[in-house]
């Protein structure tokens, strides 16, 4: 009985940060115990949702539900052909739709948020579907220090965001064997007590920490985070900003105020 | 008779799911609207008891469907009934929006907006119309202790700290009533059924 075994009540209602998460998947591999609990567990409470009361959806929530949902693809090529390469396709084609969107009655997360928690689910649901599969690999080389070097811009996007005046540029750039990424944000908003603004880097579904920062009395922000802290040889399709409600969020809490595809 | 029935219309249900399933990944938007037409009312009001609010409701069932349709989630039949699966993911999309929402300053408090229950329809889904009422009864049949502990963790998706907090348990001790609580429904729903397992 490990520490980590203490962990399978909170890895199934997903309260692990990203990174405990992993060590606990990692931990299952090898402990048939919480394995076979989790298991056990999420069989026992299959027949719950039965509990429920029947309630009478409201007027129309099909229409508007599979509005939201089919004009999410709309104008995406033959959903036939983008079933390969789902992910990128998704996410250009959902930028451009933002603003149609947006005109809905209630507010809606934004594409990314909606991705985001969509991302956040779907990996929880890998958790329990797929318990085994996933080799958790996080490197942190801590402690080197770069010598001076010729950097190189490899990537370079600027961030969009339809509730906020403010601006970002995101660039990824290569400084000898390692790679850092810079954001740099102007016209930001000043947040209250604790609140942060977070960058966030994802890969396929799942965000990633890439820095955290506050806006000075101008409004401008700017981080430079070392990629190196993060998985290596992952495809990072996408870069966002969104306000924490403080410097701790593991995954993002809050709404995501500017973002792009990389 | 009325039990056969259910068992026969149980093993077609799963397969047609499953056929829906299918052909929702290759873009047949009637497949989508299909699963969406069984499973609406179920989800609908899973989410209510969940949050009791009802612009969360559709909130939720919207990013359900959305993963279903635009990021394809993943359904492996072999692991288990295709209703199981959507619940889950419905279960995880509505506690993130409710954990997302509590962090507005706001809303959550004056939006319970408990809408009316519907009397006894619970549509073409099978387990909901066999054991709704069972399942009811075997939560009444808890203790308070353990029944709250169930609420806590499957309808609120408190953390196991949060749990022993309320419920002024020690943390060690909160997985092992909770994995009683839960074994003392299943027995309860399974001796109900009458020993016919559920396909």
């Amino acid at each position: 009985m490990s520490k980590e075994c203490e962990k399978v009540l909170d890895y199934i209602n997903g309260q692990l940060t990203e990174i405990e998460r992993k060590q606990f998947e990692k931990h299952m591999e090898t402990c048939s115990d919480c394995r076979e609990e989790v298991e056990e567990l999420r069989e026992l409470m299959e027949d719950l949702p039965y509990s429920s009361e029947p309630v009478e959806p409201p007027e129309g929530m099909k229409d508007r539900v599979l509005g939201a949902v089919f004009a999410e693809e709309s104008s995406a090529p033959e959903p036939e052909s983008s079933v390969q390469k789902e992910d990128q396709t998704v996410t250009h084609h959902r930028e451009h739709h933002t603003n149609q969107q947006e005109k809905s009655k209630r507010p809606k997360p934004s594409w990314l948020m909606r991705g985001l928690v969509a991302a956040l689910a779907l990996s929880l649901l890998g958790n329990l579907y797929a318990v085994i599969s996933e080799p958790g690999q996080e490197t942190v080389d801590e402690g080197v220090l770069p010598s001076e070097s010729t950097d190189t811009i490899s990537q370079r996007v600027q961030l969009q965001g339809e509730a906020t005046e403010a601006n970002a540029t995101a660039a990824v750039i290569r400084q000898n064997e390692e790679s850092l990424l810079t954001i740099q944000a102007d016209q930001l908003e000043q947040l209250q007590g604790e609140s942060v603004y977070q960058v966030w880097l994802i890969t396929g579904e799942t965000p990633y920490r890439a820095g955290t920062f506050v806006a000075n009395e101008s409004g401008e922000g700017a981080v430079a985070f070392s990629m190196d802290q993060l998985p290596e040889d992952v495809d990072w399709n996408a870069v966002a900003i969104s306000v924490e409600p403080d410097a701790t969020s593991e995954t993002p809490q809050g709404e995501v105020i500017l973002s792009s595809s990389l | 008779m009325a039990l056969l029935n259910n068992v026969v219309e149980g093993c077609v249900m799963k397969h047609s799911d499953f056929e829906h399933y299918q052909k929702m990944l290759d873009g047949d938007k009637q497949a989508l609207e299909a699963l969406y037409d069984k499973y609406e009312k179920l989800l609908y009001s899973f989410v209510i008891k969940l949050s009791s609010d009802q612009s969360l409701a559709e909130e939720v069932l919207q990013e359900v469907f959305i993963k279903l349709w635009t990021h394809k989630a993943k359904y492996d039949e072999t692991k288990g009934k295709f209703s199981s699966w959507i619940v889950t993911i419905t279960r995880y999309t509505a506690i993130d929006l409710i954990r997302a929402r509590k962090q507005d300053s706001f809303s959550l408090e004056e939006e319970t907006d408990v809408p009316e229950q519907s009397g006894e329809s619970t549509e073409d889904i099978v387990e909901w119309k066999e054991k709704s009422e069972t399942i009811r009864e075997a939560i009444r049949q808890l203790s308070d202790e353990q029944q709250r502990i169930v609420e806590l963790f499957y309808f609120k998706g408190c953390s196991q700290r949060q749990i022993a907090e309320q419920c002024q348990l020690p943390l060690g001790t909160v997985k092992g009533r909770l994995r009683l609580a839960l074994k003392h429904l299943k027995q309860h729903v399974t001796t109900a059924e009458g020993g016919i397992h559920d396909v």
